[in-house]
């Protein structure tokens, strides 16, 4: 079920680029399909059930196609399947190529997920770039040859430098495989091992990102398809933080303990500086990009703890910051569609000629807010419960970013729905009724009942710390 | 399953009234609102008539549980909330007569019930920051409500903001003793706290901490900023969520917290210090206003400070016992005065009004008790539960007598300000031009209640040798306090000083406001006063303008860093300009051959 799971949305997403003229249909079929089949999987991983199959793919090299659900995989694939459903959902009106891209994006964020072989991670994390890049070539904005260069580099030269790193890690360290299990049986210590860290570091750094690697998320989002289905699988594809979390972290210890206070720098001046700067941003993508990059960090300062709340905090904010961020991208197209900008100020007071789009785009932004309750409060109270562990210090810091977020988010959202009414608008269409319904579903349920994802992220956050020396 | 159904009631009302409340016709939501605000009371009643309860969720974050518990001390204040917001919801059914709103005002009403009483049940610090949070949101939507006027928006988002900034604190806090104790839960680290001697610096920190989040939730100084703006919100909001409950939290939070505290002497210390500012600040500001909420708002913020002043000398059951009676009369007082503001057709600058006693004469015994149960008028609630105050500064332990000198100076500025209102509001003539007409019954009905509440409700904690059945049922939830005694002769000596000052201060504070003419010093002191000291003004100017431009330098900073990476990317511009054309020209092929050789490489792997 597992191989179904993760090459469905490919198949899906060929058909779609074979068969334009069903896009829509073939496309919520195939996303339907994969988030029926996660959530089955999710409920066989926590029965107990992983899925792991491996087989040998370039034998003599030691690559194995190797796959297998633990909690932070199983946790984040059904993000993955619920955030990819709700973005085709609401994008009902984007060119049919884009539609198909998005499913080839989805077969390759569960394979970043799945993957137990590095050089198969390494796969999946490239072959994700491809429909990435197509889908801001093709259908971005005007400046959208800028802003895909700066990805692009960006990307490949963190990526080029992992792979360096990867086959290093290998050799260097004497596995017979590129297998997970091999490689953490044969750890790559000493100077090497820092300098394989720093590979991956930079890799994920970007891909996280984290300051001062940054500068292209900006440009990204502002650039891409105005309906924000481009944006929300460029939101799921920032999986640095998994990154850390399943392969650098575990295969360098040694070397991430020597990096430590500066990696809980950066996190938390990632948190609190990008907090700050989505404060003076006039357009709702750049605040929305900005917003989501303050959060890594606070995900960031958690994971780097190396604390076993720090580590489950990462995760879960990563999870629930895909499926808000994610709608907030949605939520910034409605916007769009109705006033063809998206600029922060198309209008205002929009609350009194569109009262459920008002309450829709607050739940939303309380999301991002972190306020208890929503899907947002778990993951960064877990963080600062771990932080805290750490640098009590960097945790103040990073989590000033709690008070500018109530700023940048509030303050955008009352431009447009308070003040006096001016342009007036259309409320909800059915299309927004569906995913915004979904989304807010499924924000209230991540933050009401947040149990039933920490419980599977649980073991594998106390593995992560226990391997760095952070458990208790 | 009792404690949930105490939030679960309102919340269902809040959406329920959310998703329909538009097909609603008028009194219906609010009946509806009252009704399960009621019921909630009920409820809490039954709880505690039957000795408590406890529900909880295990593990509901990783060693953090979903814990309600209903025990004294929440028992007491879930009365307070419930009771005194069932008869705020009656109120709102006529004050928001009519507005185009009126099904949301509800709805937003007992989503504010639910999250007070999820604060108030809390078995946890995080379970207690759900409610903590919640009900700040309530406030923002409240306060924003006619939120067609800019003003009003704005004054939402700086409350919310400013109640942020405590509730880093609070959270902080909250980091701090999970990392001393590994557990968030209140009865938890009261054993471990209580049983453990090591750590005072840590422990005074995390009570520092958690008092941050007080100070922002009950707008003490340097964080009252907020309060005073929160009039922007209709009147039963200002008495509901700005006088009788929510800003209370603060106080409720360092009693519930007591176990921590009561060892804490330097930090109860600062307590009291900035309960006392706060009540001084308060009541120097209420002098000026000319805003008949914003006297009432100012005194709030005074009042708190008392209640601040009493949990820094460790007289825990005092501050609740005040909590109690401030809750009757200050939400009389704003009802009362949303009564005025209805009654003149939405004027509120209280140099329109005077006479309104002919007028209004119902509203005027309202605001009559109100005022001189705020004033410390002897024998009525405010007198009993303020004179506990002061007096408890000298027979509680962290007390002393400059505690106790300053809190009877404040006590004195409070009847003047308090004789003020009530001079400008309802005797000499009346100076607008509309037509004051009395409130209708579902008004004032409530108002009668809490005017009940604000003259009699003292007589449940009397000085010793007299009754009191507060202290003792609120005893087994809170800190053990060792008191010093008092001969009972100092003690009566220092209530009838008391009820002197109080009545020196109504005296004066008649004479002088139904005079003409104000001597020259006290026009200037008026001046500063009805500006409250500039503060606002202080704050944009140091604080709030220069971190706004930060954050357009922080903006210019990325685009430089932008710039900084360009350069380098491209040492010349020729590279730069290879670069992007290869990338652009040849990205879709590379991007399609890219996915094939994945699919075939895969394919072939498995298969063979």
């Amino acid at each position: 079920m597992i191989h179904v799971l993760i090459f469905l949305p490919l198949v899906f997403g060929l058909l779609v680029l074979l068969r334009p003229g069903q896009a829509r249909g073939l496309g919520l079929l195939g996303a339907a399909a994969a988030l029926v089949l996660g959530l089955v999987s999710f409920g066989a991983f926590l029965d107990g059930s992983s899925g792991a199959y491996q087989v040998p793919l370039l034998a003599e090299a030691g690559v194995y196609y190797a796959v297998a659900w633990d909690g932070v995989g199983a946790v984040l694939m059904l993000a993955v399947v619920i955030t990819t459903f709700i973005a085709l959902l609401a994008a009902h009106d984007v060119p049919p190529a884009m539609v198909g891209l998005a499913l080839l994006m989805e077969s390759g964020l569960l394979g970043i997920l799945a993957a137990r072989d590095l050089v198969l991670f390494y796969v999946f994390f490239e072959a994700t770039l491809i429909p990435s890049l197509l889908m801001l070539g093709l259908f971005g904005g005007s400046g959208r040859v800028r802003a895909l260069v700066k990805f692009a580099i960006f990307t490949l030269v963190g990526s080029l430098l992992m792979l360096a790193g990867i086959l290093a890690v290998r050799y260097l360290g004497g596995a017979p495989s590129f297998l997970q299990a091999d490689l953490l049986a044969h750890p790559l210590a000493g100077a090497a091992g820092t300098w394989a860290f720093a590979a991956f570091l930079i890799a994920f750094m970007v891909k996280t990102p984290l300051f001062p690697l940054h500068v292209w998320l900006p440009d990204f989002h502002a650039e891409n398809h105005p309906s924000g289905l481009a944006d929300v699988m460029g939101t799921l594809y920032k999986v640095g933080l998994f990154g850390f979390f399943r392969w650098a972290l575990p295969l360098f210890p040694e070397a991430f303990a020597a990096f430590q206070p500066w990696l809980l720098a950066l996190a938390a001046l990632t948190a609190l500086g990008a907090a700050w700067t989505a404060y003076a941003q006039t357009d709702w993508k750049r605040l929305l990009a900005y917003g989501a990059l303050s959060h890594m960090g606070v995900g960031a300062l958690g994971l780097f703890s190396g604390t076993p709340e720090g580590a489950l905090g990462a995760i879960f904010l990563l999870a629930a910051s895909a499926v808000y961020t994610g709608a907030l991208f949605l939520f910034a197209g409605s916007l769009h569609r109705r006033f063809g900008t998206l600029d922060l100020r198309p209008t205002s007071g929009l609350a009194k000629s569109a009262p459920a789009l008002a309450a829709l785009g607050l739940i939303l932004v309380l999301a991002m807010v972190g306020l208890p309750g929503l899907s947002g409060f778990p993951g960064e109270f877990m963080n600062l419960l771990g932080a805290w562990q750490a640098s009590p210090v960097w945790t103040f810091v990073g989590f000033l970013a709690v008070i500018a977020a109530a700023a940048y988010a509030l303050g955008a959202y009352q431009q447009i729905f308070h003040s006096a009414p001016d342009k007036p608008a259309d409320d909800l269409d059915a299309f927004e009724w569906q995913w915004g319904t979904l989304a807010t579903l499924v924000i209230v349920f991540m933050g009401v009942y947040p149990k039933l994802f920490t419980q599977a992220l649980q073991p594998a956050a106390e593995a992560l710390a226990a391997l760095l020396g952070g458990g208790r | 399953m009792l404690l949930l159904l105490i939030l679960l009631l309102p919340l269902l009302g809040f959406v329920f009234l959310g998703l329909f409340g538009k097909h609603l016709r008028e009194p219906a939501p609010g009946v509806i609102a009252s009704a399960l605000t009621g019921l909630s009371f009920l409820l809490v009643l039954y709880g505690v008539l039957t000795g408590g309860a406890e529900w909880a969720v295990k593990d509901w974050l990783p060693g953090i549980p979903f814990s309600l518990v209903l025990d004294p001390l929440s028992g007491y204040m879930g009365l307070v909330v419930t009771g005194i917001g069932f008869l705020i919801h009656v109120y709102a059914i006529g004050y928001m007569h009519g507005d185009a709103g009126f099904s949301r005002f509800f709805a937003y009403l007992n989503f504010f019930i639910a999250m007070m009483m999820t604060l108030v049940l809390a078995g946890s610090y995080p379970v207690m920051f759900i409610g903590w949070e919640g009900v700040g949101l309530a406030s923002f939507l409240l306060i924003g409500f006619w939120y067609t006027e800019k003003k009003n928006a704005d004054s939402a988002r700086k409350a919310f903001i400013t109640n942020r900034i405590g509730d880093l604190g609070f959270l902080l806090g909250m980091a701090l003793l999970y990392s001393l104790f590994g557990t968030l839960s209140i009865a938890e680290l009261r054993e471990a706290i209580e049983s453990s001697t090591v750590l005072p610096l840590a422990l005074g920190t995390a009570g520092l901490l958690l008092f941050v989040g007080a100070v922002g939730k009950s707008a003490q100084v340097p964080l009252m900023v907020w309060l005073p703006d929160a009039m922007a919100g209709p009147t039963p909001v200002s008495a509901l969520i700005h006088a009788a409950t929510m800003v209370t939290a603060g106080v409720y939070l360092i009693a519930r917290s007591s176990f921590l505290y009561a060892n804490l002497q330097d930090v109860s210390y600062f307590i009291a210090v900035i309960g006392l500012v706060t009540a001084a600040y308060g009541a120097l500001s209420a002098l000026g206003q000319w805003d008949i909420k914003k006297i009432v708002a100012y005194s709030t913020i005074s009042q708190l400070g008392y209640m601040f002043l009493a949990v820094g000398v460790g007289a825990y059951w005092i501050a609740l016992f005040h909590v109690m009676t401030h809750a009757f009369y200050k939400a009389l007082l704003f009802m009362a005065s949303g009564s005025v503001i209805h009654a003149l057709g939405g004027e509120q600058d209280v140099r329109k009004m005077g006479g309104l006693r002919k007028y209004l004469p119902r509203t005027h015994l309202h605001g009559l008790a109100g005022a001189l149960s705020l004033a410390g008028f002897p024998l009525l609630a405010g007198f009993w539960s303020k004179d506990a105050i002061i007096t408890s500064t000298l027979t509680y332990p962290f007390g002393g007598t400059g505690f106790y000198l300053a809190g009877l100076a404040v006590a004195f500025l409070t009847a003047v300000y308090a004789m003020r209102w009530y001079v400008l509001v309802f005797l000499g003539e009346y100076k607008g031009s509309g037509h004051p007409h009395e409130a209708p019954p579902v008004m004032t009905v409530p108002n009668d209640v809490l005017a009940l509440g604000a003259v009699f409700a003292g007589f449940l904690a009397l000085p010793e040798p007299l009754w009191n059945l507060v202290e003792p049922y609120l005893a087994p939830a809170l800190a053990h306090v060792e008191k010093h005694h008092m001969a009972l002769s100092l003690e009566w000596g220092l209530i009838a000083l008391s009820a002197v000052v109080a009545l020196v201060g109504l005296y004066l504070g008649y004479l002088a406001f139904t005079r003409r003419a104000l001597p020259g010093w006290y026009l200037t002191f008026q001046t500063w006063s009805s500006n409250a000291f500039y503060v606002d003004r202080v704050y944009n100017v140091l604080i709030v303008n220069p971190l706004k431009e930060l954050a357009l330098v922080l903006a210019l900073f990325d685009g430089f860093l932008d710039t900084v990476y360009i350069a380098a990317a491209g040492t010349g511009s020729w590279l730069g300009g290879l670069l992007s054309k290869v990338q652009t020209g040849y990205v879709r092929a590379y991007g399609a051959l890219m996915v094939l050789g994945l699919v075939a490489v895969l394919v072939w792997g498995v298969l063979r």
